[in-house]
């Protein structure tokens, strides 16, 4: 554990990575002292003006980070986008960590013909692009809601659906409208990865003398799986996992900007300020608190998660030493 | 039969299967939704708004067996598909295997190109930076690779906008202006495969063939930097592993010089693991291609999903889409695959043997 450590903490790359997740974290913890909300906020949205007034103004008092078309706090959105960011990128890589090693691991457990059948089914999903598992998700949901007797609409200005039901809903139809199918679309398509490496590790683990040992004790294999092969297999997977809220965090808020669903305040912060990020005569920067602040927090999210993810796979790789030469 | 067609004829058979079990798996998401949802699937094109009539639905319900098992249902599923009635589409307005197939050379237009583009790119900068790493070139390509790959496509697409559309001028997003689309009509110009930059060069019109590369540069670019930087990073890694290796020592003190030990001994080695990188992350390429297509205002393949997800719900749009794009990552990677066995020894010579 202690060299461990030290591989870590020897790098500064992991220091910066961690600094950047830290900071993302305490944002998402502290954000309703950090920026409290007023009568007039939806969500991470909140209104400082009069919401007519479409000219965007640069930062004051008010708003420190400036505001965009119809008066929308940038700097609320983006630490409450913080939180939303946080929320959905741990879900995701919480959720396909889970999936992903259990299917793993007793695909590998079982070994042969079923081990085949389901890695067979986990290269299926490699072949589903994300963007068309999002939309399918979604109408899904929307042809379920409508054969329910409610309405639904795919609103992309509102960056997600409306639903409206002439009577109370049924309580199936509350739970879809609270689920998010963007979310559980990329929990479904990217849980393959850390299924693979468990797997890989279990079947390797599999023949190892301790298991055997264990076996001939008469563990069963529930006991098998949790207390031997899970901890050998999971220092990869955790590395994945890590390496995913960041990027699934990105690809939320790409979906978002192209107004097919997912709600990411960031997304929707670049998005709706479409108009005014391209400043006149192509100067990014001439209203800069449109373009900079949702693009370097959507940046900086990503690379603080994958700084970590590779000081994590350095540090939790056996093989590895204190001074080896960085890749 | 000679054994590169078996692998060929190998590999066909497992794309086979994936799509076999994608589809199952889609088919049984499908079939989450009551029988009455299900069959707007099979709903004929109707005149005018409203909805269908609840005889029309029972009818539908009847014809195509929707309320027997799964796997009953699942192949006159499959076989609707194979006959290549995927349904049609309200919000389109047509049905939708034309709507697809006739939006599907502007998606092969971008992503060949930038395929063409990148490998080599990928592959040459990645190589050199790996065979002497920690020189300027090294660190030079690591923070362009770093860079490129933690930058979202969709903030980088916005970057190109602003430099080269608004600032320069130089390149314009969609897929040609208003006015050359008009010219075009007029001047008899054939569409004879419907990627723009093959007809104008097939209607010997070089001022268009121009004009189609000044619209297809940015998303190109876009989609390109990202995966050149995903590829020339593995590559690297790839390389830094097998300088030392003995083979390339022994090759060495046998005196064959350092550029043919390079590109000729080395590159080969290489290129499985970096291929497979690439095939593996076929299906990552084929969204960020949508992505780009959607933010650059290119009609390709996505635009049936951008227009069917605005108001009503369009299942047969969304599930042809959805094993549309299935069939395109599949064909990705089995070009992929078999590109890797035609360039690496090791794979060929294993395909020899099996």
């Amino acid at each position: 554990m202690r060299r461990r450590r030290r591989i870590f903490i020897s790098r500064w790359q992991n220091w910066l990575g961690l600094a950047l997740v830290l900071t993302f974290t305490i944002a998402a913890l502290a954000a309703p002292q950090i920026s409290p909300p007023n009568e007039r906020t939806v969500g991470a949205f909140k209104k400082v003006g009069r919401s007519s007034d479409m000219t965007p103004h640069p930062p004051s008092e008010e708003a420190i980070l400036g505001t965009l078309p119809g008066q929308t706090d940038v700097f609320h959105a983006i630490i409450w986008g913080a939180r939303d960011a946080m929320i959905f990128g741990l879900s995701v890589a919480i959720g396909a960590f889970i999936f992903g090693s259990l299917f793993g691991a007793v695909s590998g457990y079982a070994g042969g013909a079923v081990n085949n059948l389901m890695m067979r089914i986990a290269d299926a999903f490699l072949t589903f692009p994300a963007l068309a598992g999002v939309v399918f998700l979604q109408q899904i949901v929307a042809v379920t809601i409508e054969s329910m007797g409610g309405s639904y609409w795919f609103n992309p200005d509102t960056y997600g659906d409306m639903v409206y039901f002439p009577f109370t809903p049924p309580p199936f139809a509350v739970f879809l409208m609270k689920t998010n199918p963007v979310l559980i679309s990329l929990i479904l398509f990217s849980w393959m990865p850390i299924a693979r490496i468990v797997n890989t590790q279990v079947i390797t683990l599999k023949n190892t003398e301790f298991i055997q040992a264990g076996r001939a004790l008469g563990a069963g294999p529930v006991w098998i799986i949790h207390r031997h092969l899970l901890p050998n297999a999971i220092g990869p997977a955790i590395v994945l996992a890590a390496r995913d809220v960041g990027s699934s965090v990105i690809l939320q808020a790409t979906i978002t900007f192209i107004g097919l669903g997912g709600a990411s305040p960031w997304g929707a912060l670049l998005s709706l300020g479409r108009n005014w990020v391209i400043g006149p005569g192509g100067n990014l920067l001439a209203t800069w608190w449109i373009f900079l602040p949702p693009t370097l927090a959507i940046l900086l999210f990503g690379v603080g998660w994958n700084l970590l993810g590779d000081g994590l796979a350095e540090a939790l790789d056996p093989t590895a030493s204190i001074n080896q030469n960085p890749t | 039969m000679p054994p590169f067609i078996q692998f060929i004829l190998r590999r066909l058979f497992t794309a086979f299967v994936s799509l076999i079990a994608i589809t199952m798996l889609l088919y049984a998401g499908v079939m989450l939704t009551p029988p009455e949802a299900r069959a707007r699937l099979y709903l004929p094109q109707v005149n005018g708004e409203g909805q269908a009539s609840q005889a029309l639905v029972q009818s539908v319900i009847q014809k195509h067996h929707l309320d027997e098992p799964y796997l009953v249902q699942y192949s006159y599923w499959v076989r609707s598909l194979l006959t290549g009635s995927w349904g049609y589409s309200p919000t389109l307005r047509e049905y939708v295997l034309p709507a697809l197939l006739r939006r599907t050379p502007v998606t092969l237009e971008l992503a060949l190109y930038s395929l063409l583009l990148l490998i080599p790119l990928g592959l040459v900068s990645g190589f050199i930076a790996g065979w002497r790493p920690n020189q300027r070139f090294d660190g030079l390509f690591r923070s362009l690779a770093y860079f490129g790959t933690s930058t979202p496509p969709f903030i980088f697409s916005m970057v190109l906008l602003a430099v080269f559309y608004v600032q320069l001028g130089w390149f314009a997003p969609e897929r040609m202006d208003v006015t050359t689309q008009l010219e075009l009509m007029r001047s008899g110009f054939v569409n004879y495969t419907g990627a723009l930059t093959l007809d104008s060069l097939l209607n010997r019109r070089f001022d268009v063939f121009l004009l189609a590369l000044r619209h297809l540069a940015m998303p190109i670019m876009t989609l390109s930097i990202f995966y050149w930087a995903t590829l020339g990073r593995v590559t690297r890694a790839a390389v830094f592993g097998q300088r030392n290796q003995e083979y390339i020592i022994a090759a060495r003190a046998r005196g064959i010089p350092e550029r043919r030990l390079m590109w000729r001994h080395a590159l080969r080695a290489i290129l499985a693991p970096t291929l497979t990188t690439m095939a593996i992350s076929a299906s990552s390429i084929v969204t960020s291609s949508f992505v780009v297509e959607i933010i650059f205002v290119l009609p390709g393949v996505s635009q049936v999903i951008v227009k069917a997800m605005r108001g009503l719900p369009d299942a047969p749009a969304s599930l042809g889409f959805a094993v549309y794009s299935v069939m395109m990552v599949i064909s990705l990677m089995f070009i992929l695959d078999v590109l890797q066995a035609i360039l690496d020894p090791r794979v060929r010579d294993e395909v020899l043997k099996a």
